[in-house]
């Protein structure tokens, strides 16, 4: 007997994300997924983000990680509210955990939630945790063939923020090169340009989130 | 390292489908449809099949699986070619005035149950 199913296999990772993007509409927050490799700056472009939304923004993190509560400590220590999120091993956050971390949070105080996933470009790209806006980070000392080597996880993003832009003269990195891969494989993604350690890009990036977050509904 | 979890959702749903059918036999054969720019590997979900099958409804079912191409639609020179992989540029007349169609699917498309 063949039963015909012809069903996503993510169907309940694609509902339960449904269910989380309703649920932060509801509450009027701004769910922001952020993806990168270890290393790209994924912690550090945060911190200097919410700082400048200081006052205009009332930001939280859910912090994935394998293990461990590093980025969870920094994020306490500047005063924003995180919940952890160990994976245990799986190399992405899913919809499921995103779900049960979001409990941990009062909504109501929040506007914009970050979500930072687990370090990998490879599979994170494929698991829609129910957040507005995706961007993927990419620090310059990763090289400048990535967007053509990781296809998925560009074509996925809303905006990438190139980080750690102050090296530019030690390295072989050309913006132009994974701008002009970029605009071929997702033309309607935004590139910002950022150095946390100088301040570089993190005001227009600032207020480029903090004009995406406005559009959501209250 | 994901084939993990999408086996993990796919055992899940082959559950949920054979719950709401009548069919109580032995599961033989999986169906499955994973594009080639799903970006899972069909060998990685194999492995995490015998990995994870034993003990649950699966457990000693053949999978198979196919992997529809996906299709270059070129707006320059208007070939349509198809591709196992994700390309920025015409295979023909290397415009990258291009749009990729398809190849992504992550299906379960069909369940073989013992009579």
């Amino acid at each position: 007997m063949r039963i015909v199913a012809a069903k996503k296999i993510l169907k309940a990772n694609d509902q339960l994300a449904a269910e989380n993007r309703a649920r932060l509409d509801a509450a009027g927050v701004f769910g922001l997924n952020v993806v990168g490799s270890p290393g790209a700056g994924k912690t550090t472009l945060l911190e200097s983000l919410f700082a400048k939304l200081k006052g205009r923004l009332r930001p939280a993190v859910i912090e994935g990680d394998i293990a461990g509560s590093i980025d969870a400590d920094r994020m306490e220590q500047i005063g924003v509210p995180v919940v952890q999120v160990n994976t245990d091993g799986a190399c992405h956050l899913d919809a499921n955990m995103i779900a049960a971390a979001g409990q941990e949070l009062d909504l109501n105080e929040v506007d914009l939630l970050a979500i930072e996933n687990v370090g990998n470009l490879v599979c994170t790209a494929g698991f829609d945790l129910g957040e507005h806006l995706r961007i993927v980070v990419l620090s310059t000392s990763e090289g400048d063939d990535k967007a053509v080597k990781y296809p998925a996880i560009f074509q996925g993003s809303d905006a990438l923020f190139i980080t750690k832009i102050d090296l530019l003269p030690h390295l072989n990195f050309r913006v132009e090169r994974i701008a002009a891969d970029l605009r071929r494989l997702n033309p309607n993604a935004v590139v910002f340009q950022v150095s946390a350690v100088r301040g570089d890009g993190i005001a227009e990036a600032a207020d480029w989130l903090a004009q995406r977050c406005s559009k959501r509904p209250r | 390292m994901h084939e993990l979890s999408i086996v993990d959702a796919l055992i899940e749903q082959v559950k949920e489908t054979l719950d709401r059918s009548d069919e109580r036999g032995r599961v033989l054969r999986l169906e499955l449809r994973i594009g080639r720019l799903s970006g899972v590997s069909s060998q990685s979900l194999r492995f995490a099949v015998e990995l994870l099958a034993p003990g649950t409804s699966v457990e000693g079912a053949e999978v198979v699986i196919r992997e529809p191409k996906a299709v270059c639609n070129c707006h320059a020179c208007h070939a349509q070619v198809e591709i196992d992989e994700l390309v920025v540029e015409c295979p023909k007349c290397g415009s990258d005035d291009v749009s990729i169609e398809g190849g992504r699917d992550l299906i379960l498309q069909s369940i073989e149950v013992e009579e």
